[in-house]
C-alpha cells in the first residue's frame, strides 16, 4: 500500500490549492478526483446540457445514472434525484471541480461578513454565528489567490467596504453598453458601482492567453483557457513539482481510522482497470475537499466502532447549516440595445446593499449577468405576462433579446441547522456507497433580504432607463447548488462546529476539511475566492505545523 | 408517428413559433430536433406526446369538423388556447396542460438552441435575436 504525507480528496477550489502548496513544499501528495480532466470539446457548448441550463444533462459531471441523491422537500416528500436536476444541488465533478466551468466571479467577503452574529444578533431558529477568524486575518490570502491565479478587477470603489492592500494584477473586463446604462442609473441613484472582479485573464498571465470575449462563459469551458480554475493553475504546478500523484475517476468511500480512532488514510473505488476496484492509501494527514455536500457525506460515511455517527460528528454538527445563495433577479427593457455580443457580459456591480439595510440581516450584491444563450433567455428572462407561445412570444425574442437589462446577485444566506446533509439509509451510488440526502430550507430572514434586494434590482433598472420592469420573487427553499457551503463550519466550540479555525476536525489532529464546508456564513458574494483564500491558509498551516 | 400525427405536429409547431420575417418552427427544423430527442432524452415521453397530438386532432374534429392541420390559424390557436388552459371539449387520456407545456418548451429548445441539435437551421433564431450577429464567435 502506498504511503503519502497527505491525501487530498477533491481537486476543486479548495483541494487544488492545498495540493499545490503541499507539493511545492516537498510533501508527497496523493490527489484524488472523482471525475477526470475534461477537454474543451468534451465540455462542449451544448446549450441544453450545461451547468447553467441542464434540462437533459450536464457537461462536467458527475455521471447522471451512477450518482443519485435523495431530496426531501419542505412537505416531507422524499424522492431520488439525478445530478442535473435542480434539487440535486450539483457542483461539477471533474478535474478542477466547479472551477472548470464557473463564471469565475472573484469577490472577497467583506469584514462584516465574518461577524454576522455580533453585528445583527442571532434570529430565532437560525444558527447565525461569527467566524473564528477576521477579514484582516484572511486578507493576505485573498491577495495571494488574486496574484497567483490571476484576477481582473479594479478595487478602488470597493475600498471603503472591502479594504485591500494591493490592487488586482489584471485590468477589469471592458465595459459594454449594459454597463454604461447601469452606470448611468447608479449615478442617478447615488449608488457606488465597480467592475466585477473575475478570475479571468483580461491580458496574458501565467503563460496563458487573454480572454477572447466569447459568449459562452459561465457553465462552459473557456476556448482560450483564459478562465483561471484550479485545473489550469495550481494543479499543473502541483504535478510539475514531482511530488503529487493525481488519480482521477477515484470515488472516495471512507476515511480509514486506526484502533484508537485516528485518521490513517482513505479507501476509494479506483477505475483504472475495467472492473472498479476498492483501493486504500495511507497518509500522515487526510484533507477532504469534495464540496460542502460530498465532504459531509464522506465524514458521515466514515463510521467505525469508535465513531458510529461518522468522523467529527460527536455533536451532530456534520452536514448541518447547508447554505448557498438565493438569487433575486430583476429585468427591464432598455431604451435601446444593451447587447454588443462581447463576453463574458458580467461587468458592473453594486455592493451598496451588502450590509446596514434597515430591518434586514445582511443583504447582497447586485450585478449584470453573463451573456445568456437565447434558449436560456427564453426560459429565464421573459416577462411573466408574455404568452409563452405564438407570434407575440417570437417577436418579443426578436425585438428584446438585445434590449433586456438584467441584474441579479447572491443574498447572504441566514443559516439554520435544519438545512442539512445526512446520508440516506437505503439509496446507494453505483459503487454501493450511501448517498447524500438533502433536507430543510434556508431561514425566513434570507427571504426578507432577498425581497429587499429584488426591489433594489427593479429600482436600479428603472433608474437606468427601463420603463417596463419585472422580477422574480424569492421562495423559501433549500439553497446550496454551486455556492454550497457551511456543512463543516469552523468554530472555537466543538459543540457547535466541526473544525477549528484551520479547518482541522476538532476530534482528529490529522483530519482536515478544506472547501466551502468551512464557511460559517457564506457572505453576500460568490464564495469561490474565500474558499481559495482559506485553502491557502489551511495549506500553509498543514505544511508548517502538521507534516 | 402516423402521417396524420406528423401533419398535426407541423401545424401545431407553426402556431407555437409561427413564420414571419423569420422561419417558423417547422421550416427551422424543430421537427428534426424532436425526432432526434424522441430517440434520446425524450424517448420515455414519446407516447405521451403522440397522445397529445391525437388530442389536438380530436378537438379539431369535435369543434370544427375538420383536421387540425386543415384549419385556419385562428381556429388552430383557439384549440391550442383551450388545451393550454385545460378547457378541452373531448376526453383526453393525458393532461392537456402538461402536453401543451412540453410541446411549447421543446419547440423553443429546438428553435433557439444549437443548430447541431437539429433545429435552428442556419442559426435563424440566433440571427433573429442578435445573439450571433454581434461580438466575437
Amino acid at each position: 500500500m502506498k504511503d503519502f504525507d497527505a491525501i487530498i480528496v477533491g481537486t476543486g477550489a479548495g483541494g487544488g490549492i492545498v495540493a499545490c502548496v503541499l507539493a511545492e513544499a516537498g510533501k508527497r501528495v496523493l490527489l484524488l478526483e472523482r471525475g477526470h480532466a475534461l477537454s474543451f470539446a468534451e465540455v462542449s457548448r451544448d446549450q441544453l446540457r450545461n451547468q447553467r441550463l441542464a434540462i437533459y444533462g450536464h457537461n462536467a459531471g458527475p455521471d447522471i445514472e451512477a450518482n443519485p441523491r435523495v431530496f426531501i422537500d419542505p412537505l416531507g416528500n422524499r424522492r431520488i434525484v439525478k445530478p442535473h436536476e435542480l434539487d440535486y444541488h450539483n457542483n461539477a465533478a471533474c478535474l478542477g471541480g466547479g472551477t472548470r466551468v464557473y463564471g469565475a466571479q472573484a469577490w472577497r467577503f467583506s469584514p462584516d461578513d465574518f461577524r454576522m452574529a455580533s453585528k445583527y444578533g442571532v434570529p430565532p431558529s437560525s444558527s447565525l454565528a461569527d467566524w473564528p477568524i477576521t477579514y484582516e486575518e484572511l486578507e493576505p490570502y485573498y491577495e495571494r489567490v488574486e496574484w497567483e491565479l490571476g484576477v481582473a478587477g479594479d478595487g478602488s470603489n470597493l475600498q471603503a467596504q472591502i479594504p485591500r492592500k494591493r490592487d488586482y494584477p489584471l485590468p477589469p473586463v471592458p465595459p459594454g453598453p449594459q454597463s454604461t446604462a447601469l452606470r448611468e442609473g447608479a449615478r442617478a441613484l447615488g449608488w457606488v458601482v465597480s467592475p466585477v472582479p473575475l478570475l479571468i485573464n483580461t491580458a496574458p498571465y501565467n503563460n496563458r492567453p487573454a480572454c477572447i470575449e466569447c459568449k459562452y462563459c459561465v457553465g462552459f469551458a473557456c476556448p482560450s483557457d483564459a478562465k483561471n480554475g484550479t485545473q489550469n493553475t495550481v494543479i499543473p504546478r502541483a504535478l510539475a513539482s514531482g511530488n503529487c500523484e493525481l488519480v482521477t475517476d477515484a470515488i472516495a468511500e471512507k476515511i480509514q481510522t486506526d484502533s484508537s480512532g485516528n485518521a490513517i488514510g482513505i479507501s476509494y473505488i479506483g477505475q483504472s482497470s475495467t472492473v472498479p476496484q476498492r483501493q486504500e492509501a495511507r497518509a500522515k494527514v487526510v484533507i477532504i475537499s469534495a464540496g460542502a455536500i460530498e465532504s459531509a457525506r464522506i465524514l458521515l460515511n466514515s463510521t467505525s466502532t469508535q465513531h458510529q455517527f461518522g468522523l467529527g460528528n460527536e455533536h451532530d454538527q456534520v452536514g448541518r447549516n447547508l447554505q448557498g445563495h438565493l438569487y433575486p433577479r430583476a429585468y427591464g427593457i432598455a431604451a435601446a440595445s444593451v447587447f454588443n455580443g462581447v463576453g463574458p457580459g458580467v461587468s458592473i456591480a453594486t455592493t451598496q446593499f451588502n450590509h446596514d439595510n434597515d430591518g434586514i440581516i445582511g443583504g447582497g450584491m447586485l450585478a449584470d449577468d453573463f451573456i445568456k444563450p437565447p434558449i436560456d433567455f427564453w426560459y429565464d428572462s421573459l416577462p411573466p405576462d408574455l404568452p409563452r407561445w405564438g407570434l407575440r412570444n417570437k417577436q418579443f425574442m426578436r425585438d428584446n433579446y438585445t434590449r433586456v437589462l438584467h441584474v441579479r446577485g447572491p443574498v447572504q444566506d441566514i443559516p439554520n441547522p435544519e438545512g442539512r446533509v445526512t446520508v440516506d439509509p437505503s439509496v446507494k451510488d453505483r459503487w454501493g456507497i450511501p448517498v447524500a440526502r438533502l433536507s430543510g430550507t434556508t431561514h425566513e430572514e434570507t427571504i426578507t433580504a432577498a425581497e429587499f434586494m429584488r426591489e433594489r434590482g427593479e429600482e436600479w433598472l428603472r433608474a437606468s432607463g427601463c420603463e417596463t420592469v419585472w422580477s422574480t420573487r424569492p421562495e423559501l427553499m433549500l439553497s446550496g447548488r454551486q455556492h454550497q457551503a457551511g456543512t463543516c463550519r469552523m468554530g472555537d466550540d466543538p459543540g457547535s462546529s466541526v473544525t477549528d479555525k484551520w479547518g482541522r476536525v476538532h476530534s482528529h489532529d490529522n483530519l482536515f476539511v478544506v472547501d466551502g464546508s468551512l464557511h460559517v456564513t457564506n457572505g453576500g458574494f460568490n464564495p469561490v475566492l474565500t474558499i481559495m483564500a482559506l485553502a491557502y491558509r489551511s495549506a500553509d498551516y498543514i505544511a508548517n505545523s502538521i507534516i | 408517428m402516423t402521417e396524420l400525427q406528423r401533419q398535426t405536429l407541423r401545424a401545431a409547431l407553426d402556431c407555437v413559433i409561427p413564420p414571419d420575417d423569420f422561419l417558423g418552427a417547422w421550416e427551422a427544423g424543430v421537427g428534426n430536433y424532436l425526432a432526434l430527442q424522441f430517440e434520446g432524452d425524450l424517448a420515455p415521453q414519446m407516447t405521451f406526446y403522440l397522445a397529445g397530438l391525437d388530442g389536438l386532432e380530436a378537438e379539431a374534429i369535435a369543434r370544427f369538423g375538420n383536421h387540425f392541420f386543415s384549419l385556419g390559424p385562428e381556429d388552430q390557436n383557439s384549440i391550442l388556447q383551450s388545451v393550454e388552459s385545460g378547457a378541452v371539449n373531448t376526453s383526453w387520456t393525458i393532461s392537456p396542460q402538461k402536453f401543451f407545456k412540453l410541446m411549447v418548451e421543446t419547440a423553443a429548445e429546438g428553435y433557439y438552441s444549437n443548430p447541431e441539435q437539429g433545429g435552428n437551421i442556419g442559426e435563424v433564431s440566433w440571427t433573429m435575436t442578435g445573439f450571433s450577429k454581434y461580438g466575437p464567435v
